[in-house]
């Protein structure tokens, strides 16, 4: 046993300190690919004491720490690179308070959102931040990678959800720190709590949120549409932006991408095309004209099939999500079979452009990725500009490998190029660290990467919080 | 899966586990996970040290052991694994190889 | 948080090699049920129990010794020496289980008897053919155990002249289906479970009406499809079906199966479980006598009953 995991051991119990080194394995790895050699045991605090405890050894004996919640981020934020510590907050995931006068629930930071939304779904409301992993990704780390999902267009991602934090931070004292407020509105000097958001565990720990939630809607209504051409699909949201409707939801998907997800998707729908799927909260009086207009709508701008649903579930029965939720797992099986083998791997890009750009982003994407010889897989939140092109690859083949890093390059790219930004929602972690400075420098701004780091120095003095992340 | 020997039961716990993006999708509905202290005790945990297992990258510990003999076998985790991975079928194979390094049944 | 395993299944393996099943226990609590009952002996369908009804007393006492044990930090060598001792704790728990629990599964048998008759199905039960179905030396990863086990159980069904079984509870139905045929050669013995056979029969139950909580056994939803017939019986019965938050396919296990290897975890997962019953209703219909255990051991108040006894106005 290492003495950092016997000392550990000491300060916290037995129990909640594991060296087990197949166990530590199960928390060095990410969904991404990426996987680090430097974990020596992984904690598991149940307290904010817990973490303090924790934090201070680090800091006297200056050992580097990573915090995780369910480690399924996709920019190898959650990877432990360097010796050190993973600090799993899985066991944290009490719900304090739910107050909906207020309009709050103050949760620890280890719940799964769904597990949250569960629980919220009895008052009748909702925390709305809903990544496609919602069903395993943790408050803390959906906070600390600054999420967002298929209602971005509407409710935006989670710096607009979080109102307060209160995390541990890696000085002497392990000093707890807390920021922001329990109301929407607050002016508290400089933004801490935003600058928390999105700052993938390398600023503090964060062991409690005060988060906002909201209704949940009365009803929803969909259609699921299928063009021949792009440009009429996203005139249709273009007409419904200017029918002044907001969707909860407005999802697309390429026309090579639906053929292959609709394999999988084993339902009875004629998919065939570019595929829109428009979802709109509505009061239950309204459903039916808004279910009309967008059929009409759609309609109007050349779709040739268009599917209705009355609610959610009626939506779900029928197969309204299930070629959009493949979108993902098409990619795989398209890599299987393509490399005739079954341990591929998916890298899925995360780039976010102005919706106005969004005909022209999708073709040049096409353009590039057929230059690199890969196939596009692509879907995106239309809503609001966020798309994801993925690729497959092999990952024992290294001249793949390359070619595959030099794609995601030229996407990020194309993303300044149009205006957009090279991460939407994944983060950075190390693998965008690259796009961050392409950004900085497009925007004429290299100074902004000099201003993050000496944020990081002023809270990270000696660097043991995620080291080797985002700057 | 019928166990014909620690080998083929390797073979077959590599083939299935290869397929495993360490999505976590599987974590959300296991009951297991839920009251357990770690990863070790849900199906994203359970496929994956199988995996070492099968590779002869881990032993059978007895923190490995537990996690593969907490297993309840309800396949809530089938439902939503992208992969199709029979995450059941490997924890039994995984079972199988331990009772065969312990020589319980000989 | 697990006890030592390894012992346990040494024990499973050894007794299960001594008397066929894996608890040192006299084989005759699988069929004393039947006895009285005038049951047919021939015919070439068998009411195949598998023994897990009947088994359940018995486990439910072994599972509560070993709470204690696994509470003590010498849990894993206690459980060593009973196995070697044979007699100390171990076997004299088990030995004595609670009566009324005993009682309480010869009921359930009685009344699926009972339901089978009614719908008019032919069977006879030969209680020389009947035993353990060696289910858990299956999910242990007891792989050699069990196959010499199974060769075992299928021989004397074929001795008995069986040509179609009739199983009760999801474990059995499903090694029965699945797995027998993969590890016993020329397995040709098709199998029935008895509520898709009260279906097919068209055979309508009559029970004392109300509201019932279902709470689907995993093997049953996800492994067999065994989903509506349970629905549609209980409905003809005359009882209102209330559904659990997690039912069907998507339905949540009782923790039942690492009863006894993880009995914390299993009863937390009980708990749970029970809570989230009762959030629908008092009254629950159990479909497995593993479910029925460890529901009720939840100590959530509840009033659970097995199928057969809400199906034959029992419950
Ligand atoms: C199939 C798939 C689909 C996805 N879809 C989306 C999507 O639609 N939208 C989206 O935004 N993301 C998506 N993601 C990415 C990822 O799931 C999310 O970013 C998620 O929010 C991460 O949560 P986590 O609990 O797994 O965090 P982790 O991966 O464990 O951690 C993420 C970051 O947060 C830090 N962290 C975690 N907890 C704490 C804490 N308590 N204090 C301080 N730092 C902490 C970690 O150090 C790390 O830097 C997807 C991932 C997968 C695999
Ligand atoms: S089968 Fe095992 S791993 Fe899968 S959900 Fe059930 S307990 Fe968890
Ligand atoms: S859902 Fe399947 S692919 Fe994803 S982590 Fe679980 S086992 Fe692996």
């Amino acid at each position: 046993m290492s003495s950092t995991a016997s000392d550990l051991k000491k300060i916290l119990g037995k129990g909640k300190v594991i060296d087990d080194p197949a166990i530590v394995k199960l928390y060095s790895k990410e969904p991404s690919g990426m996987e680090g050699e430097g974990a020596i045991a992984v904690v598991f605090p149940e307290s904010v004491e817990d973490v303090r405890r924790i934090i201070r050894y680090a800091y006297e004996t200056s050992t580097p720490v990573y915090p995780q919640g369910s480690s399924t981020s996709l920019a190898g934020s959650a990877v432990p690179f360097e010796r050190g510590i993973v600090i799993s907050m899985e066991r944290m995931k009490k719900i304090h308070e739910v107050n909906l006068v207020d309009g709050v629930a103050i949760v620890d930071p280890g719940i799964r959102i769904d597990d949250l939304n569960v629980e919220l779904a009895r008052y009748g409301y909702m925390f709305p931040v809903d990544p496609a992993s919602s069903s395993v990704a943790t408050v803390g780390g959906a906070i600390n990678s600054g999420a967002g999902g298929m209602r971005g267009a509407k409710y935006g991602t989670m710096r607009d959800w979080v109102l307060g934090l209160e995390l541990v931070l890696a000085d002497e004292d392990a000093t707890l720190l807390r920021v922001g407020c329990k109301t929407v509105k607050c002016r508290q000097g400089y933004d801490l709590t935003r600058l928390i958001v999105g700052s993938e565990g390398t600023l503090g720990i964060v062991t409690k949120a005060t988060l906002r939630i909201t209704p949940l809607p009365e009803q929803v209504v969909y259609i699921l549409a299928f063009y021949d051409k792009l440009e009429d699909l996203a005139q249709t949201v273009v007409d419904l932006k200017a029918s002044r409707i907001t969707p909860l939801i407005a999802e697309f998907m390429e026309a090579r991408t639906v053929e292959l997800a609709k394999k999988l998707a084993n339902v009875e729908i004629d998919a065939e095309g570019h595929m829109l799927l428009v979802g709109v909260d509505v009061y239950r009086e309204a459903a039916e004209r808004m279910l009309r207009l967008l059929e009409e709508t759609a309609r109007k701008n050349n779709a040739k099939k268009v599917y209705k649903a009355w609610s959610t579930e009626e939506a779900e029965e029928k197969g309204l999500f299930a070629i959009r939720r493949n979108l993902f797992t098409s990619q795989v099986y398209y890599t299987r079979q393509r490399l005739g083998k079954e341990n591929v791997h998916v890298l899925i890009e995360d780039i976010v452009v102005p919706p106005s750009r969004l005909v022209e982003a999708v073709k040049r994407l096409d353009e590039i990725t057929r230059k690199y010889g890969f196939t596009l897989i692509l879907g995106g939140h239309i809503g609001d500009g966020n798309l994801h092109p993925a690729v497959g690859y092999d990952p024992e083949d290294e001249e793949e490998k390359k070619r595959v890093h030099d794609w995601y390059m030229e996407v990020m790219k194309l993303a300044l190029e149009l205006g957009g930004s090279m991460s939407a929602e994944h983060g950075i972690g190390v693998m965008k660290k690259e796009g961050l400075r392409m950004e900085a420098e497009a925007l004429g701004s290299p100074k902004m990467l000099d201003l993050m780091r000496g944020i990081k120095q002023v809270f990270d003095p000696k660097g043991i919080l995620n080291p080797g992340k985002v700057v | 899966m019928q166990s014909n020997g620690a080998e083929a039961l390797r073979a077959y716990i590599r083939a299935e586990t290869s397929k495993c993006m360490f999505c976590g999708f599987c974590e959300a509905l296991c009951p297991t996970l839920y009251h357990g202290p770690h990863r070790g005790y849900g199906p994203r945990g359970r496929v994956n040290l199988a995996r070492l297992i099968a590779r002869g990258e881990a032993s059978f510990t007895s923190d490995v052991v537990e996690s593969m003999y907490s297993c309840l076998l309800c396949k809530a985790c089938h439902l939503k694994c992208p992969g199709g991975i029979d995450i059941v079928g490997v924890v039994r194979a995984t079972r199988s190889l331990y009772v065969l390094s312990q020589e319980v049944s000989a | 948080m697990v006890l030592n395993v390894r012992e346990i299944l040494l024990l499973m393996a050894e007794e299960t090699e001594k008397n066929g099943i894996p608890l040192p226990i006299n084989p005759r609590v699988i069929t004393e049920w039947a006895e009285g009952l005038g049951l047919p002996e021939k015919g070439d369908t068998l009411l195949y129990t598998g023994g897990l009804y009947q088994l359940m007393p018995y486990i439910n006492a072994l599972v509560k010794y070993l709470e204690v044990l696994e509470s003590r930090p010498s849990g894993g060598f206690l459980l060593k020496a009973a196995r070697k001792l044979g007699l100390t704790g171990l076997a004299g728990a088990i030995a004595k289980p609670d009566r009324r629990e005993v009682e309480y599964s010869h009921k359930v048998l009685r009344a699926i008897v009972k339901l089978l008759q009614s719908a008019g199905v032919e069977f006879a039960y030969n209680p020389s053919a009947d035993g353990y179905s060696g289910v858990l030396l299956y999910d242990m990863g007891l792989d050699n155990v069990f196959r010499r086990h199974a060769v075992r159980v299928y021989e004397s069904l074929k001795k008995a002249g069986a040509r179609r079984i009739i199983t009760i509870d999801p474990h059995t139905t499903f090694i029965m289906e699945k797995v027998y045929p993969e590890y016993v050669k020329g397995f040709d013995i098709e199998v029935v479970n008895y509520l898709r056979l009260l279906r097919e029969k068209g055979y309508k139950p009559s029970g004392n009406g109300g509201r019932v909580v279902i709470h689907d056994p995993c093997l049953y939803a996800r492994e067999l499809g065994i989903i509506e017939e349970p629905r549609k019986l209980l409905a003809d019965a005359g009882y209102e079906i209330l559904e659990p938050r997690r039912s069907g396919r998507m339905t949540y296990c009782c923790g039942g199966p690492v009863e006894s290897i993880a009995p914390r975890l299993s009863r937390k997962i009980a708990s749970m479980r029970a809570r989230e019953l009762s959030e629908k209703g008092r009254r629950v219909v159990t479909l497995c006598p593993i479910c029925l255990a460890n529901l009720s051991r939840a100590g959530e108040k509840l009033e659970i009953n097995d199928i057969s006894l809400y199906l034959s106005g029992e419950a």
